[in-house]
């Protein structure tokens, strides 16, 4: 393996390319997931520290055999490349991009009904436990999604 | 969804963990409605109502947001029994089977006496003309089956500043009248509720995928 450290560093790109690639693939809004694929890439994500902390050693300790062994300086830099992209990689796979897209609502506040700027003739998601009611406008919720609150002394998550 | 705790995938629809250390446990459902402001402001004066994000409001969905949504192409379609991926149905899922009415013809009806699997029940459109509420029809206290008429005098036109607060259905054993909580405000039974179901509105493609053994009112032929 150390005696072809560039071949086996381009391997390294290409797995942490291909584990950083296919959850995004899978997952893209407005397509159609397919039960396995999905199961496949959300297990992927969750093991994916592990593979990166592997191909990272790897990469790090070919590219450190490829600057003492190799001749000439192209191999050189084509090497330091190659664990440079792997570096990336890792780092960019613990961004979830579509989760960026949205913003959750974890502290938030409300108003009396009797004092809400709301038109009559909106929609709400209503809940009510106990004695204690609350009221989710839709057009914020289908924009925040997900809401992260307390009523009536239990802990619930408003979705749409 | 994700917890930040666990890192667990919470499918939003079902509320089950698909994946993740807590996956197959699930998330009990609190009962929600949908229903407009000035319906829900009337039943709840004590209420309180989530306030917009200011740093964000300017990008929530614009008043016409529906008329706009129905134009975004789905990623699923299934073009059975007329119905469009975009069609507007209220599904109820209960007593071991699925059922999806479509919300025009429920607008329409203002009353649907209907079965869900071999349950009874009754929807029944509010007196703003736009929410909707779905109960077991059984007289409260004993199995027998309500017939239900609909006495409520809503105004014509969906004006929901004006919600007609009047009972809505008279049933056909006692005479007693109901409002659209469920319960019964003169007669006999005053005082006692049906039993609520829960319903959720969803565009027809996205229910069918979830609950691919639905029926569909109105519709005799099997979907699947």
């Amino acid at each position: 393996m150390l005696q072809k450290p560039l071949f086996w560093l381009s391997i390294c790109v290409l797995i942490s390319s291909a584990v950083l690639a296919y959850p995004l693939y899978v997952i893209q809004p407005f397509r159609f997931q397919g039960p396995r694929e999905l199961a496949f890439s959300l297990a992927l994500i969750r093991f994916r520290p592990i593979i990166e902390i592997a191909l990272l050693g790897a990469a790090l300790t070919l590219c450190w055999f490829s600057w003492h062994q190799a001749r000439g300086a192209l191999r050189k830099a084509a090497a330091s490349a190659c664990a440079l992209i792997v570096v990336v990689f890792a780092v960019l796979s613990h961004i979830n991009v579509y989760e960026l897209m949205f913003h959750p609502i974890d502290r938030p506040t409300f108003s009396p009904a009797a004092g809400a700027k709301l038109d009559g003739g909106e929609e709400v998601i209503a809940v009510h436990i106990g004695t204690a009611a609350r009221a989710y406008p839709v057009r914020s919720m289908s924009y925040h999604h997900i809401v992260n609150d307390m009523l009536g002394g239990l802990p619930i998550v408003a979705t749409y | 969804m994700r917890d930040e705790q666990t890192g667990t995938y919470w499918q939003q629809i079902t509320g089950k963990a698909i994946s993740g250390p807590l996956a197959g446990h699930s998330l009990p459902l609190v009962s929600a409605d949908e229903l407009t402001f000035a319906l829900w402001k009337l039943e709840q004066p004590q209420g309180t109502v989530l306030n917009d994000v200011a740093r964000y409001a300017a990008d929530y969905a614009p008043e016409d947001w529906d008329a706009k949504t129905a134009k975004v192409p789905t990623v699923l379609s299934y073009a059975e029994a007329g119905l469009k991926p975009r069609d507007l149905m209220l599904g109820v899922r209960a007593f071991g089977a699925s059922r999806a009415f479509p919300f025009v013809a429920v607008l329409k009806e203002k009353l649907i006496q209907d079965r869900v699997g071999a349950e009874p029940i009754a929807i029944v459109v509010g007196g703003d003309e736009r929410s909707v509420r779905v109960f077991r029809r059984r007289i409260p206290g004993s199995s027998e089956v309500a017939d239900f008429y609909r006495i409520g005098r809503g105004g014509t036109s969906a004006r929901p500043k004006q919600v007609n607060t009047n009972a809505l259905l008279m049933d056909g054993q006692t005479g007693s009248e109901w409002n659209f909580q469920g319960c019964a405000t003169a007669g006999k039974l005053r005082g006692l509720c049906l039993e609520p179901v829960s319903v959720i509105k969803d565009y027809w493609f996205d229910w069918r995928n979830y609950n691919p053994e639905t029926t569909v009112y109105g519709i005799k032929q099997r979907i699947h």
